[in-house]
Formats: C-alpha cells, structure tokens, sequence
C-alpha cells in the first residue's frame, strides 16, 4: 500500500513554503497586519508537527503498551484542559470534572471501536489507537465545551426559573433539567447536522489522508462511516457527563442554587 | 397567643469568600417570631437583606448561623422541599413558564398529589382577582400584574401554612396593587395562612397587621408591633409613599 504513496523531500516541503510566502503578499499589500502572526503560525506548525511527528516514530518503533497509554494520557490532558478553558465562568472543581467526563466518554467509545468494530490486535497497535483516540477526545473536548457553555449562559437567563422551580418544592436536579436538556442539544446538534452532509460538501480529513495514502475509497468510507459514528457517540456521552457534572456543582444537598457561583 | 409559625433566633448570613472577593455579610443576628396566622413585614432600603432573609425561611438559601424553625422544627431537619410546600415563596419578578396559564398553576413536582380540578383553578384565579377564562392563555402574553397574580394562585394552590411575599404589589398599577393587598389579607384571615411579605406599601402593613421588622444593611434597626410603630418607621413608611406607592426600587 505504501509503495504508492509519493515520498516527500525537503526540498518539496519549502515549495509548500512559498503557499505561505503568497499570504504574507497579500497581508503586507492589503495592510492587514498579520505578517507577524503568519510567520509565528508557520514556524509553530513545523515545529509543532516535526515534534509530535517524532515522538509518534518513536512510539510506533517501540510498539510498548505503556508509551502508548501515556500518550493517551497526555493528549486527554490537554483536551481537558481545552474543554475547562473555553468555559465562561470558571468552576470549582472544573477540572475534575472535565477530567472524568473526558476519561469516561473516551475510554468507553475507543475500548468499543479498537476491540469491537475495527477488533485491533493488540489493543494498543499505535498506528490505530493514537489516531482513532484523537479524533474521539476532539469530539468529546469540543462537545463538552459546547455544552457547557450553554448550560452557563442558560443558568445566568434562567436563574430565577430554577429558583421558582425549587420554591414550588422541586429537587434540584428537576429545577435543571430544563436547563440540562438545552445544553445537551446544543452540544449534539453539530454532530447530528454534521452526519447530514458528511461526503457532499468535503470528504473527511481521515479519508482524504488513507485515499492519499493509498487505500481504495471503499475501505477509506467504511473506516469513515465508523468515524462518524463514534464521533457522535463519544459527543452524546463527554456532554452528558459534562453538563450534569457542571449542573450538579451548581446545587447543593439541600435543593438550593449557589447563586454565588453564577 | 404562643403558637409560632416561624421562629428565627440569632440568624446571620454571608456568601462564602472565593478569588479576589471578601465574605460579604448579607444578615447579621437576625432574630424574630411569627405567630401562626399573623403577619411580619420586612422593611428597610434596598440592599438590607430583606428578600435574602425571605429565602433563609424557605431555605432556599443556607444561612450561616443562626437557626430557623417552622412549626416547631429545626429547618434543617425538613426535606427542603417538603418545607417549601408547607411555606411558598412567590418572587418578585414573576417567573411563569411555557404554556398556557392552566399549565402554569398545574406545575408541581411528580410526586405530590393534590386537588387541581378546573374548578378549584377557576377558584384560585378568582382568590387574586383574575377571569376564569384566563387558563386558556398562553402565559407569556400576560401583563406583568398578571403575571404576578398567576405566581401568587399557583402557590396558593399548594395549600401552604404560610406565604412568604416578596414585594408582591411592586409589578402592579395602585388599583391591582390595592387588589392583590386586599387578597392577601382576606386569605391571611379566611384561611388563618401566615404571612412574611417584603414591601414598600404602606397599605399592605397596615391591612395585614400583626409585626414589622425594619433593617439596614442586614441589621435590625426595629422590631415592633404596626399597630403602635414610633415616628421614624411612621416616617420611614410615609417617604416610600411620598417616593410612589407600589413602585418598586
């Protein structure tokens, strides 16, 4: 298979350069301003690949379970970070938070796929785990995002309804639901509207890369199909964790709402 | 008479410290009783702590020290939710949910049963001086007096032993105003319901009696029976007339 790919040199790569070089044209004679960024952004993003491109040579050289399960526990790191990140208010105890619904969500959708579906031997064969785990944990990081989000702007509009809610002698959890529900719909929405549409606008970036890589399309669409399925499950389970968490830490035992936390 | 309904002793509230802000004291050593099917009215300038010392009552804030017992017990010891069946608070600002005002009055958790046939919210709607007719619409189209008169029937309707009224009268014209003022102190003495009510009517505290509590910045300045208040609450009570009755602040 990978004797039809085209290698590529140096040499090849700096003509990819000059793509860049034309947008620096275009910034300095439209006067937007974005030279600097442009030449920060393109030096990050060969350092950044070169380096992530090396340690993946190393891992997939070593084929070792443990370099593999610290890779994945790097990279939920950083998506838990990224998830917490992009909420408008912080929270107590956020990080937990985003921690468990990442690890839970992840881990029961790529255990599914790398056992079940694709039945990968050895479960951790990095050429399959790392680039299925990634593709699941941005889902699972973007969606929780999402849904957090909303469940905070929902709770800063809709306070008094939840308090009112409590008043007619509701428990917490029924004062939110309302509220839960929303968030867990903005934050599926994209995933479900996405599986309309996915292959007529723009073929997926997995499947462009195995068809540049050398796979016949048929294979590349059913690893796609696969793709887009657990996309939408690992989004279903991250934002309902995510947002019942959040919500949870926004109650107490007592049926109140911490309005201090608003 | 020595039959309280609600007993606050020593009650103090502040929300707890967090990055970059101090403990804001909210209450401090509030303490007062409630005759059962009496009245206290809570009055003060605003920011005194008033509407938080009405959710202290109902629990829907935690204080944090002091103690607060409804009909005889500890509040803590209550399930909250059974508490605030048994003590309902109506906002000020009426929250009214989707659907048509039948709807609204029917809201109540899946697990309590109780009366709420067409004629018994026919009868609640006439308690607050509202058209039968009014259960077919649509809730959001109400006025803001609606509204709040919609809020007041749905938590009648949960057959509370007390009403804690937060500014009730504040959404509505004075002829409305005078008309929730005139249903509150008739259930006050038709159905011997006791009354906590945060307001800025002197008309409301004079009809519905019984005692007024008078803070500022969460301490008590006065404690004393409407029937005999002194000159400055007599005066207190005259400028937020003079300031426009019913008017909210």
């Amino acid at each position: 298979m990978s004797a039809a790919v085209i290698d590529l040199s140096l040499p090849q790569l700096a003509l990819a350069l000059l793509l860049v070089a034309a947008v620096a044209i275009v910034s300095i004679r439209q006067a937007l301003g974005l030279e600097r960024d442009l030449l920060l952004g393109s030096i990050r993003t060969i350092v950044q690949l070169y380096g992530v491109g090396l340690i993946l040579a190393a891992v997939f050289a070593a084929a070792r379970w443990y370099w593999v399960g610290l890779i994945l526990v790097v990279m939920t790191a950083v998506a838990t970070h990224a998830a917490v990140s992009r909420l408008p208010k912080p929270i107590p105890g956020g990080y937990g938070i985003a921690a468990v619904a990442l690890f839970v969500s992840t881990g029961v959708t790529l255990a599914y796929v790398i056992g079940a579906v694709v039945q990968v031997r050895p479960w951790y064969e990095p050429q399959y785990i790392i680039p299925i785990a990634g593709m699941i944990l941005g889902s699972s990081m973007t969606s929780a995002a999402l849904g957090g989000d909303r469940l905070q702007g929902e709770l800063r509009v809709r306070a008094a309804e939840v308090e009112t809610r409590l008043a007619l002698g509701f428990s917490g959890r029924e004062a939110m639901q309302p509220l839960v529900r929303s968030a867990l719909r903005a934050a599926m929405i994209p995933v479900v509207n996405g599986m309309m549409t996915v292959g007529l606008v723009q073929l997926p970036g997995m499947m462009t890369g195995q068809i540049l890589a050398g796979s016949s399309p048929l294979l590349a669409i059913r690893y796609q199909i696969v793709v887009v399925f657990m996309q939408a499950a690992a989004t279903a389970l991250a934002s309902l964790f995510f947002v019942r968490l959040i919500a949870s830490r926004y109650l107490t035992p007592a049926h109140q709402l911490r309005r201090y936390l608003l | 008479m020595n039959d309280p309904i609600f007993e606050v002793e020593r009650l103090s509230l502040a929300y707890p410290e967090r990055r970059g802000q101090r403990v804001a004291p909210i209450l401090k050593d509030v303490s007062f009783t409630v005759e059962r099917g009496h009245a206290l009215t809570l009055v003060g300038p605003s920011g005194s702590g008033k509407s938080s010392l009405l959710r202290c009552l109902n629990r829907l804030e935690e204080p944090t020290a002091g103690t607060v017992h409804f009909d005889g017990r500890d509040i803590r010891a209550l399930d909250p939710r059974r508490l605030r069946r048994g003590a309902a608070l109506v906002m000020q600002t009426p929250v009214v949910f989707e659907g048509t005002v039948r709807d609204n009055l029917r809201v109540r958790p899946a697990d309590v049963d109780g009366d709420l046939s067409e004629a018994r919210l026919g009868q609640a709607l006439a308690d607050v001086g509202l058209e039968g007719e009014l259960l077919e619409r649509d809730a959001v189209t109400l006025s803001g007096g609606e509204k709040q008169r919609v809020t007041i029937a749905r938590a009648l309707l949960g057959d509370p032993r007390a009403l804690l009224l937060d500014e009730p009268t504040s959404a509505l014209d004075p002829p409305n105003a005078a008309l929730v003022v005139e249903t509150v102190s008739r259930l006050r003495e038709a159905r011997g319901l006791s009354i906590v009510a945060v307001t800025h009517q002197p008309e409301l505290v004079r009809r519905l009696g019984g005692m007024l509590l008078y803070l500022v910045k969460g301490e008590m300045q006065a404690y004393e029976r409407v029937g005999d208040l002194d000159v400055r609450l007599q005066a207190f009570l005259a400028g937020e007339r003079a300031a426009g009755a019913g008017d909210a602040s």
